[in-house]
């Protein structure tokens, strides 16, 4: 298969689908539409440019891989933060308490005096592997039951399209207090939930790609050629409904990953001494006479983190732009 | 269109059940509702001492552990299998009886009621702002599009959109509350005036994002509009641009913000328990997170219901809005 049939950039082939019947139904299509513009739209991402022309899209340009650079750097040292030579993140340092950044303690230490260069670098690992998890978790759940759906229409379609509609009745920090509420604060906890929260969006991503693809012909052939359901969908639909998700990847990614942050600044993340997260770091630092006397503590993981999530919003919109992703979601 | 509208009822309605279902069971099945109410006792096998089976080992007889158990069971329903206590609380609820609170016996209704009205002020608030904020920018920025000014606001907005809002908060408020002090960094409620004054900075840092994202929306619509031909006669008839702006070409270019508007009160609404954390606001938010950390059952699930119920009315009634914005959806 060429990369010119897996792309559906052409509106007037497929965008539109058939023209719309007329009454019930091309309402509930226009409002599916609505529906799906609105997911779009209020992620966080900046929406796609009239001005720009398709020749910058085909540029990833120099700022994308300083902004991947970053992200290696982060993934990097949150592999291999035990390993590195930074002080104990959990002891108390050489110095007092709330020391300003030196050449010994490059970002100063916190209240208790521990290493916040240290807790920074220890702190991307919860982050990261949070983020990481639920948008895998949130792309094979969400995915396979979009595809699913959009190919299978009817019945099983209606009863998805509900489900993920309750999912997004519950604005998605609420929907995680309820789940971690409940549950031991655990790693696996803290990420099944964020992931629980990606699980509609991409799900209806997926699912109206699906039905973009459905009607084109290459699966009309595998259908009169015989093949069965299963192999439609895993080998036809599939390979051309990951790309649009694919390219979404990192840019769910810096919202699980402010997910895991917030739940963290309400102490309602990973719970536990050597669970050092950024939202937490944050809130440590956040007291009123911390935060006069010893800005650094909450600064540094804030100019971290907020370096981390700004990484994946540009790689992320950048990769998006370079798949042209709007024209596929239709 | 009363066909129509009918049909989003009841998808409403079934929308109301699912999600207070969801929460309810989620909330009874992942945790158990007894050990908040009594504690250790709840791990007690009353069964077993009822037969005799298992030696009681309460000294006082005046008030018997089982006893006190028995009664929690009986207040909170706990006795009864999920469904039927789900079906007694939906009950409860359209009397207008949200429970007690675990931790102070205080009815929840109370709670809800004192709490609401701040955070109610906040989110207007935010909107305000952001919406103050994003029409003049996106008209200015669509108004030279590609110049130095929109250049730079589309990078500006893109590091807004960037940063957490526990970051931004934290960050406002060590610079304009506490370096600069132009603002409280403490909660004032005594009078209107001082709420609204304390309740700026966390407006802001509420609606200071959106107002990015709104900005980024209008932007590009307003693009769009200022090249159609109605934009073109009208300053061929020589009308002052201003006035093709604002009169003429903003008003269309509004809908991708209103279709935002529902969804970003949910965000705004998620935002908010953090920005209530950190400005110190008693509001909805903080009052959850004391909630659920002290594993105050009947208090977390009544906002959770309520915030939930809340974002589905509001989608609700924007799907509705649709219909009457675009006529497409209305057309036979």
């Amino acid at each position: 298969m060429t990369a010119d049939d897996r792309k559906t950039g052409n509106p007037t082939a497929s965008g539109e689908g058939p023209v719309p019947r007329k009454g019930r139904a091309s309402r509930e299509r226009l409002l599916w539409r609505f529906r799906i513009l609105r997911l779009v739209r209020s992620s966080r991402v900046p929406d796609d440019d009239p001005t720009e022309d398709a020749a910058v899209r085909r540029r990833l340009g120099f700022s994308f891989w300083l902004a991947v650079a970053w992200l290696l750097i982060m993934a990097f040292v949150a592999a291999f933060a035990p390993m590195l030579p930074v002080a104990d993140p959990t002891k108390v340092a050489f110095g007092g308490p709330r020391e300003p950044p030196s050449a010994d303690a490059w970002f100063g230490t916190d209240a208790l005096g521990r290493d916040v260069f240290s807790r920074t670098v220890h702190g991307a690992r919860i982050s990261l592997a949070v983020g990481g998890f639920a948008i895998v978790f949130g792309m094979v759940v969400g995915g396979s039951l979009g595809i699913v759906a959009g190919y299978f229409r009817g019945r099983l379609d209606q009863a998805v399209g509900f489900a993920f509609f309750v999912l997004l009745s519950f604005p998605s920090l609420v929907l995680a207090i309820l789940i971690t509420a409940t549950l031991d604060r655990s790693l696996l906890v803290v990420s099944l939930t964020i992931g629980i929260l990606a699980v509609a969006p991409v799900g209806l991503l997926a699912r109206a790609s699906t039905l973009v693809f459905a009607e084109r012909e290459f699966v009309a052939a595998a259908r009169v050629l015989g093949a069965r359901h299963g192999r439609i969908i895993v080998r036809e639909l599939l390979p051309n409904v990951v790309i649009p998700m694919g390219a979404l990847t990192l840019l769910g990614m810096a919202i699980a990953v402010v997910a895991e942050g917030s739940l963290a600044f309400l102490g309602l993340s990973v719970a536990g001494e050597d669970a050092i997260s950024w939202g937490k770091m944050i809130v440590d630092g956040a007291g009123l006479r911390d935060l006069q006397n010893a800005t650094h503590v909450t600064m540094f993981p804030v100019v971290v983190m907020f370096l981390t999530v700004l990484s994946l919003n540009f790689a992320g919109d950048r990769i998006r732009q370079y798949f042209d992703v709007k024209e596929l979601a239709f | 269109m009363a066909r129509f509208v009918v049909r989003r009822v009841v998808l409403l309605v079934a929308v109301l059940f699912a999600v207070t279902f969801l929460g309810f069971s989620a909330m009874n099945l992942l945790g158990d509702p007894l050990v908040n109410v009594v504690g250790v006792l709840a791990e007690l096998d009353c069964e077993g001492i009822e037969a005799g089976l298992v030696e009681d080992t309460t000294v006082d007889a005046a008030s018997r552990d089982c006893d006190t158990v028995a009664a929690a069971k009986a207040q909170y329903h706990l006795d009864q299998p999920v469904p039927v206590r789900y079906v007694l609380w939906v009950g409860d609820l359209a009397t207008g009886d949200f429970g007690t609170s675990f931790q102070n016996d205080q009815p929840v209704s109370q709670v809800i009621r004192e709490k609401l009205p701040e955070t109610l002020i906040l989110l207007v608030m935010a909107q305000i702002v952001s919406l103050g904020v994003a029409i003049p920018w996106g008209v200015i920025a669509a108004y030279r599009a590609n110049r130095a000014f929109d250049r730079g606001s589309t990078v500006a907005s893109f590091g807004l959109l960037s940063v957490p809002n526990f970051a931004l908060g934290v960050v406002l408020l060590y610079l304009l509350a506490l370096r600069w002090q132009v603002f409280p960094s403490a909660y004032e409620g005594d009078n209107l005036g001082g709420l609204v004054f304390s309740m700026v900075l966390p407006a802001v840092t509420l609606g200071l994002p959106l107002a990015a994202s709104y900005q980024r929306l209008l932007r590009t619509d307003l693009i769009t509009t200022l090249q159609e031909d109605f934009v073109h006669m009208a300053r061929a008839k020589g009308l002052p641009p201003l006035r093709i702006m604002f009169r003429h070409a903003l008003r269309p270019s509004m809908f991708s913000v209103i279709t935002v508007f529902g969804v970003s009160t949910g965000a705004l609404i998620g935002g908010s328990l953090v920005v209530e954390q950190i400005f110190g606001i008693p509001g909805i938010g903080r009052e959850i997170v004391t909630a659920v950390v002290r594993d105050d059952f009947p208090v977390v699930l009544a906002i959770v219901m309520l915030v939930a119920c809340t974002f589905v009315v509001l989608n609700f009634v924007v799907d509705l809005l649709y219909s009457w914005l675009d006529p497409r959806v209305r057309a036979r």
